[in-house]
């Protein structure tokens, strides 16, 4: 039963960065990128690629993966989305094209089977005689310092206030003469830094696997949908709600269902209450 | 005269910001009334919550007596009130004839599946904005503002609405396109359109409505006729204060 | 096309087999998605419950074809409405990632949830086929593509093809103009379930087999998105033209990559496609034919 709250809590913490990266594209270009999970299998095949396939040490290796986070996330909006951004349909659309390209590259580069990782720091440490994965911990506390250093960055700095009033309202924003495409640039660049980040945690904690990207998008999506837009608590408390669900289906059920207990709540909100728990507007 | 619309102690708070506050008019039948405010005072506000794309947060709509507040869109517009934008939002890859046949598309499976366009009145509809048979046919991305405001008074009497709220409908146009639409209005306000018109440009308002409701932060300040408002120090007091 | 079988080998009898389903299912992605701009990634998913209604059916009942068809095709309507039309209510942008998201689960559920109704990981097979031979399969899969493509054709030439094409480009300004627009959308939902449950039906009936793998897969949904686009979103002759197109390049292209890098390069190919013509080749044709009209009106003119 402890195992469950605190590997729950854990969980969530991690869900909580992915759906947040997903978001920030969302909020700022109003556009939908697919390819956001791609950032995600990145993330964790690098890292892979550094530590277990060339042994570079740990750290440098976490970096080099966020690195190529961003750099994939500046390239996809330089070269794919930035002429398509009118058309938030074909910006959809062409993000999911790439999100199966990537898929195919790393089927051709790893081969179609999934591998498992080694957890970034073994062993397990005990949290009130329960056994928790200090992987999984490490896991947790970096996604926090992480959100709340993306917090800080958004309220203190100019950057980060630009950002948000993008978000509020583009066309204001120009006229203050914030310029669009900048801030959509770093955007794209930190969304895909904090996917790989994500990324690393997430492959640790599953497998590698050419079609792992599918996974947390739909993660970040049921976060928003229930969380309601618009509302940086709402995510955090429903990224908690879908974290513990999900450590509770796997473990008590079957680990095959883990999505089951998401799609069904996603369902559930959206009959019953579409704005989501806090959403300050209808989807 | 039978109150057509009834709007009682609408409030609508966005953030801190109180948009529009415990704000109460009528409006009768054949009555056209015109709504003036300095920037922000929820002129736009009120459309949009009369046509429900926000919720108040306290207060009541009634449109020929029933209380419309929980109806979704499409049903208010049913029932029979449209408006028009402030940016003109044609469908953009049809034709002006096109435009305005959505706008006469009866809410019914069947019928839309089983009729047939109609389309002498669609190009009657068309003429009596004042589109010639060749404009009928182009695209919105040809037309200059003041057909494009036109053409979206065509769809949104091409609906047989008896209630219509026009936002800004003389921005951005030439003195003559401005008389034209103006000609229109005054045509329809014959054949017993009411109208709610929000404006900046109180010159050609002037003529156009019976009666002037004046707001400023999302309270009204005053109504009367367009002279007695106009001429009201607090009303112009708002404005300059701007 | 009723003379080919005369003209082409058996292999190649098959290709067109398959373009053809292909061709109905992008027509029914597309009465969906082209037309009223809810990207929906669920049809693996509509396809997957026609086929595996069907297939359980025969297979642990033994029911005759002319029944489980039927009831198939109404099952994927039933079915997908319960999931879908929640899913409906959001804007566009969701609506495409909770039909990913359902895709996904079903992929994973299939192999787990009653292995021994579903077959599992390896799915059923040694189904019945409803004719055999190539040639009476292709006839009766050409024929099917055709009703169904003068179906909808004749179903969007009514004034519902404009209140649907009306939601792609505004649908609040579709419902400022009085419609319901969740019921338009969810009647395009049924007609693109009603023809995805058809298509699956018949095909899983053309393959004998049915398994996860295949059918709940991101491949299979890319496929059908990249005919419909390719050729063409939002007409009717757009995807017939896009899966033929498709079906033949991948052919075209097969004995020249290697299995593990095909969909690379059909991705990257179908992502160069997109970016440069998103509207597809029908966008072309229907440019060639006003350019062409144009001239012959001016000829008349002059």
């Amino acid at each position: 039963m402890g195992q469950i709250i605190i590997q729950g809590f854990l969980l969530s913490g991690l869900y909580a960065l992915i759906a947040v990266g997903f978001t920030m594209i969302f909020s700022v270009g109003r556009v939908l990128n697919l390819a956001y999970g791609v950032y995600i299998m990145l993330g964790g095949y690098v890292y892979f690629v550094a530590v277990q396939m060339m042994s570079l040490p740990k750290v440098p290796s976490f970096l080099f993966a966020a690195l190529a986070g961003v750099i994939f996330g500046l390239l996809t909006y330089q070269l794919l989305v930035k002429r398509l951004q009118s058309d938030p349909i074909a910006v959809e659309i062409a993000t999911l094209i790439l999100a199966v390209v990537m898929q195919a590259a790393i089927i051709v580069i790893f081969s179609p089977s999934p591998r498992s990782m080694w957890p970034l720091v073994p062993g397990v440490i005990y949290v009130y005689d329960v056994a928790v994965l200090k992987n999984i911990l490490l896991a947790t506390v970096v996604s926090w310092v992480v959100l709340g250093g993306l917090m800080v960055f958004v309220r203190k700095t100019h950057t980060g206030r630009a950002i948000r009033a993008v978000s509020m309202d583009p066309k204001g924003a120009v006229i203050s003469g914030i310029d669009p495409q900048r801030i959509n640039l770093i955007t794209w660049g930190l969304s895909g830094a904090l996917g790989a980040i994500a990324g690393v945690f997430f492959a640790t904690y599953t497998q590698l696997d050419p079609g792992m990207w599918v996974f947390p998008l739909i993660t970040a999506v049921a976060v928003v949908i229930v969380g309601g837009i618009g509302s940086i608590v709402g995510s955090l408390i429903a990224a908690h709600i879908i974290g513990f669900m999900e450590t509770i289906t796997t473990t008590l059920i079957a680990a095959e269902l883990r999505g089951v207990f998401t799609m069904l709540l996603i369902i559930f909100v959206l009959v019953v209450a579409p704005k989501g728990l806090f959403g300050k507007a209808e989807l | 005269m039978t109150d057509l619309l009834e709007v009682r102690d609408l409030t609508k708070t966005f953030g801190g910001l109180s948009a529009v506050k415990n704000l109460s008019f009528c409006v009768s039948e054949g009555e056209t009334v015109g709504l003036i405010g300095p920037n922000g005072a929820g002129k736009t506000t009120i459309f949009n919550l009369i046509m429900n794309e926000f919720r108040p947060d306290s207060g009541e709509i009634f449109f020929k007596g029933e209380a419309i507040s929980r109806y979704p869109t499409h049903e208010r517009v049913k029932l029979g009130i449209a408006r028009t934008y402030q940016v003109p939002r044609p469908f953009s890859e049809m034709t002006v004839g096109e435009n305005i046949r959505v706008g006469m598309l009866p809410d019914n499976l069947w019928k839309m599946v089983t009729e047939e366009t109609e389309e002498a009145l669609e190009i009657e509809i068309g003429r009596s904005v004042g589109f010639d048979d060749h404009q009928i046919a182009q695209q919105p991305s040809e037309l200059a503002m003041g057909d494009l405001r036109r053409l979206e008074l065509a769809r949104t009497l091409a609906i047989q609405p008896s209630l219509l709220l026009l936002d800004e409908v003389f921005a951005g146009l030439t003195l003559g396109e401005i008389d034209q639409i103006s000609e229109l209005l005054v045509e329809r306000k014959k054949y017993g359109l009411t109208y709610v018109m929000v404006s900046h440009d109180l010159r050609s308002m002037a003529p156009l409505v019976d009666r002037v409701i004046a707001v400023s932060f999302g309270e009204i300040i005053t109504e009367g006729t367009f002279d007695e408002v106009v001429n009201n120090k607090i009303v112009q007091e708002a404005y300059l204060g701007q | 096309m009723c003379l080919l079988p005369l003209v082409v080998s058996t292999g190649t009898l098959r290709i067109f087999i398959f373009a053809n389903f292909l061709a109905i299912f992008a027509m029914s992605w597309d009465i969906l998605s082209g037309r009223t701009g809810y990207i929906s990634f669920g049809h693996p998913f509509l396809i997957g419950i026609a086929g595996y209604t069907t297939a359980m059916l025969t297979y642990h009942l033994g029911w005759p074809l002319y029944t489980t068809i039927p009831i198939a095709v109404v099952a994927t309507m039933i079915g997908g409405t319960l999931f879908f039309l929640p899913a409906l209510r959001t804007r566009g942008t969701y609506f495409a990632l909770v039909t990913l998201a359902f895709m996904e689960v079903m992929y994973h559920s299939m192999q787990v949830v009653q292995p021994k109704l579903t077959g599992g990981t390896r799915g059923l097979s040694g189904l019945p086929t409803l004719v055999s031979g190539a040639i009476p399969n292709y006839y009766l899969s050409f024929l099917v593509m055709f009703a169904i493509g003068v179906g909808l054709w004749l179903l969007i030439r009514t004034r519902l093809g404009i209140a649907l094409d009306a939601i792609r480009m505004d649908e609040d300004a579709v419902r400022s103009s009085g419609l319901n627009t969740t019921r338009l959308k969810l009647f395009a939902f049924m007609v693109s379930a009603m023809v995805a449950g058809i298509g699956g039906a018949l095909y899983i009936h053309y393959l004998g087999s049915i398994a996860p793998r295949g059918i709940f897969e991101i491949n299979f949904l890319f496929t059908i998105l990249v005919a419909a686009l390719l050729g063409g979103a939002g007409s009717i002759v757009g995807p017939i033209i896009g899966a033929f197109f498709l079906t033949f390049l991948l052919e075209l292209l097969r004995p020249y990559i290697p299995g593990a890098a095909r969909y690379l390069i059909y991705g990257v190919i179908a992502l160069v496609l997109y970016y440069y013509a998103p509207k597809g080749i029908y966008s072309f044709v229907e440019l060639l034919r006003i350019r062409l009209t144009g001239l012959s009106q001016a000829k008349k003119n002059d």
